[in-house]
């Protein structure tokens, strides 16, 4: 009779329910309670595993007998050599010199790359011309080049520019390549009948429509732009969180060098961050997957 | 109509294609076709029949194989903003808002910003847009992009309307609806309309003029006056006859029945 009994519920004189507005209100405010409760339990897990490996380091260089507190400080004895190099302006220093170099590489790469991405994409005499020597120099690692790039341009900032440049322009290269080289032809049809010319067709509609690819072209070349750095400044510079750690190398000092992991790191992750971040701004349209 | 009276002029064009292994594939052959100002016209045929590629033709896309093309007395050299293509769908900058998107025509001529707005606002008034101006093409559904990509279209002032299947992905009702506006456009611009479709239904509402084409190889195999006025009801007697005398046309050439 499950029925007769629903149809009785939906008259009016016999509804027992509460009006609809309190139940709609309490509904919504669960809901928010859940989401709240979801959000905070995630943050308190995310520091939980931060608090366990903070824990964890400090205590088993300490306390175990099988690993060496030299060779693996733990992070009170870190933060003690830090907070000098922090006064006395040498870390500050060296991460303002090492950034210098990865954005001044970067940008180089940043404008080579998207424009020779661009032209050989749009223009296949030039794809062809350059297609074998791209794919030829882009197979070299960038590492690679570090003797030679010291012999030619000395230890000094031109070195590490270019060595950041070239191992940077070749993803971006790439990825523009592809992404002007696959933008829908109903987009360029659109564009051409609707009068646009060859520059407001490349600015107005090729760039964004191929801007997902590039961004993510962008996001490799920053992280390629810094391990090109670290490997340059270890291996021939007088400044430079990696020559830092070199230094700390040379002098036996493991916690110098946990500074230089953990500031890397750090930049790393910031970069990414800032990138993500400023491209949401830009481009409200496309959605980036963190 | 006289060649040099048309708006616009197909002359005996053959449109070939090279398959796979390099075998010479008929998209068009022999086509002729002159279309009046003012005209709105329906190209229908079943998929293969060339349909697309004569639109893309007198739209300046692709160059005819042989024969030519004109348009108001010149021959066709390139896309062009007197003839506009709404395309099926995804045509929609999707960088760009409503609004922008239906600014761009008017930004490649260099319209003033303030002018650009304005105009571009009152283009999207007309199809009952104005609200969404500011929402970009993935926020908005189906029909929605199909009536921001008419404004966008009519907003350069074409004087052809070249319609590429533009109604075919929106569900029944929406394209109703579509097809009513569209109507009231024409009358109101004067603007001539070359719409392909493969919907019998879709060109006996719209179309003064039914072209009905056949594959194998591409070819014009009947072409239909119909005088019946706008708007036409769907559910009238006269409205059935002309939807079974464009349905007969497409299936004399086909060896089936009419549905």
């Amino acid at each position: 009779m499950s029925l007769a009994s629903s149809d009785a519920r939906i008259e009016p004189g016999t509804d027992t329910r509460p009006p609809a507005g309190s139940f709609e209100e309490a509904f919504r405010a669960e809901h928010r309670r859940r989401r709240r409760h979801a959000a905070m339990w995630r943050l308190v897990l995310n520091a939980a595993g931060i608090a366990l490996f903070v824990i964890a380091w400090e205590l088993i260089p300490r306390y175990s007998s099988w690993i060496n507190e030299v060779l693996f400080p733990p992070p009170s004895q870190v933060f003690e050599a830090f907070v000098p190099l922090l006064l006395s302006g040498e870390i500050v220093k060296n991460i303002r010199v090492s950034l210098l170099r990865a954005a001044s590489g970067f940008g180089v790469a940043l404008v080579l790359g998207i424009g020779a991405g661009v032209m050989t994409a749009r223009l296949s005499w030039l794809q062809y011309l350059f297609e074998p020597l791209l794919h030829g120099f882009r197979s070299i690692p960038a590492i690679a080049l570090i003797p030679l790039c010291i012999l030619w341009f000395g230890i000094g900032e031109t070195s590490k520019t270019a060595l950041i440049a070239w191992g940077a322009f070749f993803p971006l290269w790439i990825t523009t390549f592809i992404g002007v080289r696959d933008v829908n032809p109903i987009y360029l049809r659109s564009a051409a009948c609707l009068g646009a010319g060859r520059l407001t067709t490349l600015f107005l509609v090729v760039l964004p429509a191929a801007l997902p690819f590039i961004l993510a072209g962008i996001r490799q070349a920053l992280s390629v732009s810094l391990v090109v750095l670290v490997a340059a400044e270890m291996s021939g510079a007088s400044s430079g969180i990696a020559h830092m750690m070199s230094e700390g190398h040379q002098l036996f000092r493991v916690d110098i060098m946990f500074i230089g992991l953990a500031v890397l790191g750090a930049f790393g992750f910031l970069v990414d961050r800032t990138f993500v971040a400023v491209a949401r701004r830009l481009f409200p349209w496309y959605q980036i997957t963190s | 109509m006289s060649a040099a009276g048309a708006l616009i002029a197909v002359e005996h064009v053959s449109q070939v294609y090279a398959g796979r292994d390099g075998a010479p594939n008929w998209a068009l052959r022999d086509v002729s076709l002159r279309i009046g100002r003012g005209e709105f016209v329906c190209l229908i045929g079943p998929s293969g029949c060339g349909k697309t590629t004569l639109l893309h033709l007198v739209a300046g896309f692709v160059k005819p194989t042989s024969g030519t093309v004109s348009f108001a007395g010149t021959p066709v050299a390139g896309p062009g903003p007197e003839r506009v293509v709404v395309f099926q769908e995804y045509a929609l900058f999707a960088w760009m808002t409503a609004r922008q998107n239906v600014e761009f025509g008017l930004r490649t001529r260099g319209v003033p910003r303030a002018e650009r707005r304005a105009l571009a606002l009152r283009a999207l008034e007309r199809v009952s847009l104005r609200h969404a101006a500011d929402r970009y093409p993935h926020e908005l559904s189906g029909g929605m992009r199909q009536r921001v990509a008419v404004a966008r279209a009519l907003v350069v002032e074409p004087e052809v309307l070249l319609m590429d299947e533009p109604f075919a992905a929106v569900d029944a009702m929406t394209r109703q609806s579509l097809q009513e506006d569209l109507l009231r456009l024409w009358r109101e611009t004067g603007v001539s309309v070359v719409f392909v479709t493969h919907n019998v239904d879709e060109a006996a509402f719209l179309a003064q003029r039914v072209v009905v084409m056949g594959a194998n190889p591409g070819s014009i195999r009947a072409d239909l006056a119909i005088e019946a006025p706008h708007p036409r009801d769907r559910g009238s007697p006269r409205f059935a006859a002309l939807y079974s005398d464009v349905a007969d046309a497409l299936a004399a050439h086909h060896g089936r029945k009419a549905a």
